[in-house]
Parts: C-alpha cells; sequence; structure tokens
C-alpha cells in the first residue's frame, strides 16, 4: 500500500495536469496542440492559435501551480517534521509573510535592480529566511510546540505590520491595488519567465530537504536523541530551514500568498506513509501539487468578470481545517 | 585497560573536573542528590553539550572521531523521551540504526527480542502502557549497539516488575561486552545491579568505587544531607532513607 503511494499520486498528477492544459473557454485537442508548440520551437514555424494558448497560456500556468503546490506540500512536511508539531505551516510561522514583505519592498523600492526579473523572488527569498531565522532564535534551540506557535504568531504579526506599512506607504492606488491582488495569490497570467526562477528554486530546495530525511526522522524522539545519534540537529536543522525559505519565497515571490497547502497536504498523506516523518517529503510534495493544481482548475471554471483568486480558495478551504486540526489536538491535550 | 577514560571532564558552571574510568563488561551507577550533576555527565561524554577534558574511547581522544563515528560508539538514553508522531515500534527500534545508516532487521529483531516487545512490533507506541513504552525507547538505543550506553534514569517512571525488568536488560547488555553508565536515584536497584558507583555532589564526583565502598551511611549521609539505612547483605540489598 505504501510503496504504491508515490506512483499513484503521480499518475493522478499526470492527469490532472492533462486536464488543466485541456480546459478553457476553448475547446483544444492538447495533445496536437502541444505537439505543434514544441516543433515551432525547434523549427520556428508561426504558432496555430490552439498552440498558442496550450503552449505559451495554460501550460505556464499548469506548471506554475503544480511548482508552487508542490513547494507548499514539501515545506510543510519538512517544517511540520523540523518543528515536530503537526500544526506548522509556512504561513502560520510567517514565513510566507516574510516572503511577501520582501517581494513588496521589491515591488515599491525597486530594490537589487541588478538582479532584473530574479529581484522578487530573491527578496522574497530573504524575507522568508529572515522570518525563520528569527522564529528559532526566538524560540530557542529546544523549544516546545506550543512556544515555536506563539513566536511564529508573533514574527507574522510583525510581518504583517511592516506589509501594512508598505502599503500605507503606497506610491499611488494602482500600485497598492496591484500589490493586494498580488498578495491574495494567483498563477494567472503569468510567464515563462516565472518557471525560469521558480524551477532552479524548486530544485535546490527540495533536495536540500530530501537529504535531511534522517534527520527528520531522528527528530521524531526529540533534539535530544537525535543529536546523540550523530544527527547534528542545528547544523542539519539550518538546511531545511534554507531549503524551506528557498521553496517559501520563490513560490510566494511568483504566485503570492497560496495558504494552507503546506498545513493540510501533510496531515492528509501522513497516516498513508504510517506517520514517518522522512517518507512525507515525496508525497507531499506531489499531493500538494495536485491539490493546487485542482483549485487552479476549479477557479478558471468561474465567471471570468469577479475573478476569484487561487489564494482565497486554498485559504477558503484551509482555514475551516485548520479550526478543525485545532480541535482534534485540543481533545489530544486535555 | 579501560574501555573508556574520562579526564578532567568540565562543563560551565554544571561540571568541574570529572573524572573516571568504565570497564568492558561492567555496569556503572551515577548516583547523587537532584542536580549533582549526573545527567550534565552522561551529555557531556555523548557530546551534547560543549566542555573541555579529554575522553578517550579505546585510547582514541573522543574529539578526533566525527559525529557519526562518536554516535556509532557512544548511545545515550535521555531520562525524558517521547515520540511526536504516532510510529509504529519496529520503526521506532529502527531508528536505533541511524547512525550506521542501515536497518539490519537481524540486530533490530534480536534486541526486540531482548526487550520483550516483538508482540507488539506494528503497534503505534502512543497506544502502549508507561512499561512497554521504556522497553521500546530501549530497544531503540540498545539497536545503536554501541560500545559504550548512557542511560539516564531509566526507572524512574516504572513500576517495580519493569524496573528489574529494565535493569536486567542493561546488566547483560553490557555483559555482552559492552558497557553501561546508569544515573539512578534508586539506590536499592544500583546497589543489586551496578558492580561499582559513582557518586556525584554538586558537580564534582565525590567518590567512584565498589559497592560496598560507596553505598554506606558514612559516604552518603552528608551528600544526601539524610541519614541513610544501608543492608548489602539483605538478598535484594536494602538502601533507604531513615
Amino acid at each position: 500500500m505504501e510503496r504504491l503511494l508515490n506512483p499513484v499520486l503521480l499518475l493522478v498528477l499526470l492527469l490532472v495536469a492533462i486536464l488543466s492544459l485541456g480546459i478553457g473557454t476553448l475547446d483544444v485537442e492538447v495533445s496536437s496542440a502541444l505537439a505543434n508548440w514544441v516543433s515551432s520551437l525547434v523549427t520556428g514555424e508561426t504558432l496555430a492559435r490552439e498552440a498558442l494558448i496550450v503552449g505559451e497560456i495554460r501550460l505556464p500556468r499548469t506548471l506554475l501551480a503544480l511548482l508552487v503546490g508542490a513547494a507548499m506540500g514539501i515545506s510543510g512536511a519538512a517544517l511540520q517534521g523540523l518543528l515536530r508539531n503537526p500544526l506548522v505551516d509556512p504561513g502560520l510561522i510567517g514565513a510566507s509573510q516574510g516572503a511577501a514583505l520582501g517581494a513588496a519592498l521589491v515591488f515599491y523600492f525597486n530594490f537589487f535592480p541588478f538582479l532584473g526579473t530574479l529581484a522578487t523572488p530573491f527578496a522574497g527569498l530573504i524575507g522568508a529566511a529572515l522570518t525563520l531565522f528569527i522564529l528559532m532564535g526566538l524560540s530557542g534551540s529546544m523549544a516546545r510546540p506550543a512556544i515555536i506557535i506563539m513566536a511564529g504568531l508573533a514574527i507574522s504579526t510583525l510581518s504583517s505590520a511592516l506589509l501594512a506599512v508598505v502599503l500605507n506607504f503606497a506610491p499611488n492606488p494602482y500600485a497598492m491595488q496591484e500589490l493586494v491582488f498580488w498578495l491574495l495569490g494567483s498563477v494567472a497570467n503569468r510567464g515563462l519567465d516565472h518557471l525560469a526562477v521558480l524551477v532552479p528554486a524548486f530544485v535546490i530546495g527540495s533536495t536540500m530537504l530530501l537529504l535531511q530525511r534522517k534527520l527528520l526522522l531522528g527528530l521524531s524522539l526529540g533534539e535530544q536523541v537525535a543529536d546523540s545519534m550523530g544527527l547534528e540537529v542545528t547544523k542539519r536543522g539550518r538546511y531545511i530551514i534554507l531549503g524551506t525559505a528557498l521553496l517559501v519565497g520563490s513560490a510566494v515571490a511568483v504566485a503570492g500568498n497560496i495558504g494552507f497547502v503546506g498545513l493540510v497536504v501533510p496531515h492528509l498523506i501522513r497516516p498513508l506513509v504510517r506517520y514517518r516523518p522522512d517518507r512525507l517529503l515525496l508525497p507531499s510534495a506531489l499531493a500538494g501539487a495536485v491539490v493546487v493544481l485542482l483549485a487552479d482548475i476549479l477557479v478558471r471554471q468561474l465567471p471570468p468578470e469577479r475573478e476569484l483568486k487561487l489564494g482565497v480558495l486554498t485559504a477558503l478551504v484551509g482555514a475551516p481545517f485548520f479550526v478543525w486540526l485545532v480541535w482534534k489536538e485540543r481533545q489530544r491535550w486535555l | 585497560m579501560a574501555l573508556m577514560s574520562v579526564d578532567s571532564l568540565a562543563v560551565h558552571e554544571r561540571l568541574f573536573a570529572a573524572s573516571l574510568e568504565i570497564h568492558e563488561g561492567e555496569v556503572l551507577g551515577l548516583i547523587g542528590p537532584n542536580g549533582a550533576g549526573k545527567s550534565t555527565l552522561l551529555n557531556a561524554i555523548a557530546g551534547l553539550i560543549p566542555r573541555t577534558g579529554r575522553i578517550s574511547l579505546g585510547g582514541q581522544d573522543l574529539q578526533q572521531l566525527d559525529s557519526l563515528q562518536r554516535a556509532r560508539q557512544i548511545a545515550l538514553q535521555p531520562q525524558f523521551i517521547e515520540s511526536v508522531w504516532a510510529l509504529s515500534v519496529h520503526d521506532i527500534v529502527s531508528m536505533g540504526r541511524l547512525p550506521w545508516g542501515d536497518s539490519d532487521q537481524s540486530i533490530i529483531r534480536e534486541v526486540m527480542r531482548q526487550a520483550n516487545i516483538t508482540a507488539f512490533a506494528n503497534r503505534h507506541v502512543n497506544e502502549l502502557s508507561g512499561g512497554e513504552r521504556a522497553r521500546v525507547w530501549l530497544a531503540r538505543v540498545l539497536a545503536n549497539q554501541a560500545l559504550v550506553l548512557l542511560v539516564d534514569e531509566p526507572v524512574a517512571n516504572l513500576d517495580i516488575h519493569y524496573q528489574q525488568e529494565v535493569m536486567q536488560i542493561l546488566h547483560d547488555y553490557a555483559r555482552a561486552g559492552h558497557a553501561v553508565v546508569i544515573a539512578i536515584h534508586d539506590l536499592s536497584l544500583a546497589a543489586r545491579y551496578c558492580d561499582r558507583l559513582c557518586l556525584m555532589d554538586a558537580g564534582g564526583i565525590v567518590i567512584t568505587d565498589t559497592i560496598n565502598a560507596v553505598l554506606n551511611s558514612e559516604v552518603l549521609s552528608p551528600v544526601f544531607n539524610v541519614d541513610v539505612y544501608v543492608d548489602l547483605d539483605n538478598r535484594p540489598p536494602v538502601v533507604l532513607a531513615q
């Protein structure tokens, strides 16, 4: 059963991705349009309309949703393992807000101009990493789960306050509107250049997390046990923080805030991997990709004049789930 | 020659110039009042906290080993241990092999048999009773097959049946060519299962010697600030505050 999990998830992801490429206002034969788009890349011939729609609009959107979902899923799984707390989400401990703040600053003040389009994701990454390091510092190395949640709350409040300052001093109402819409989270109207940012960040970030699976397993019995088994919690834990920051920072910088995926997905997967934190990463990435892709397909089915942002949808579904989780945890603590 | 020798080990404001030797096959008991430095000594030997002084294992300085090499030679069982996730007993015991990077099933099966937990190998650890869980944690640390096993208060929360069982498992492990250091408050159990005792007080070692030399009221009373009744000839031996 457990062995089949990853292949099954991969198959589902493939099917959902094909569905995502096929769905839209125009009915398109996906395989021939894709083939046409790929061959035009090689030969340079002009694109048919179908090939243009699938290759230049739906494909980037699909890949972006897939990667953002995978990034959030794997980050949530790794953070929950590192902090030994099932209630941890990149958004709940301030990483997403930190990334949003960093990216917003670039929006307005044009920091790192030499980085070009990479400036926003770079700032998002720094923001996410900073908040995670402050979190670790504030909550201490042997932190109890409740302290980590409180420290996370404090940091996300701080980031939100600073973000409010940035919004308050927006140079003009349009800039503010643009920023707010971006913060709500969406994968619409992005191009292949956004993928050029997200793909390397995803590859490096998720590799960093996957290399620390032993640590995540060892940490199940606490830091002292993990350290006594030679797993160097402090040193290797930093790789998890950096990897998560890379994933969350780049995902938020490209797509805005797609909340609660990192909380919900590892939760649903955990019983299927017999609660092993080391085996949770890969299926969480795959399932995260499926969830965000499905959510984006749903968003696209709604009437276009009043567009529901992807991040709003995931929050609408995820927040009640979080309430239910707290309820369940409360019963455990009582 | 000693299996492990600890020379002038010190931890800032908590442990002062502690020296002792641990021999192959022996169970060394660490006794002393709360706050005497027993856990600090164990954590320092296990390499978990910054320390000064020299520890050598089989003639080799521990500082020369990297953390994984050290973890293969010295295993630690902390006093408080808990699994955050509902892992299976088998998965917990397999974690003992993490320093080696393998999951040697013959070792895992053998330590589960020693700890008498084979019957519930597939159950979730959080469904077990305190006594059963204590044996699971013990099997986890035994699976490492470390030369030196450091155990902090393994019997503190156990009933008398499980206390005996856990002490017997540790005793057998030591006799099988390893060494075991146990921090323990129950002096009667220490008298029964340890080969030598190391009495600690206020971050220093008062005396390391045989059971008879350490467990007598002249040595114990001033350290524990209480009159102590000792009867080592009784079977089992009795050491109690009067």
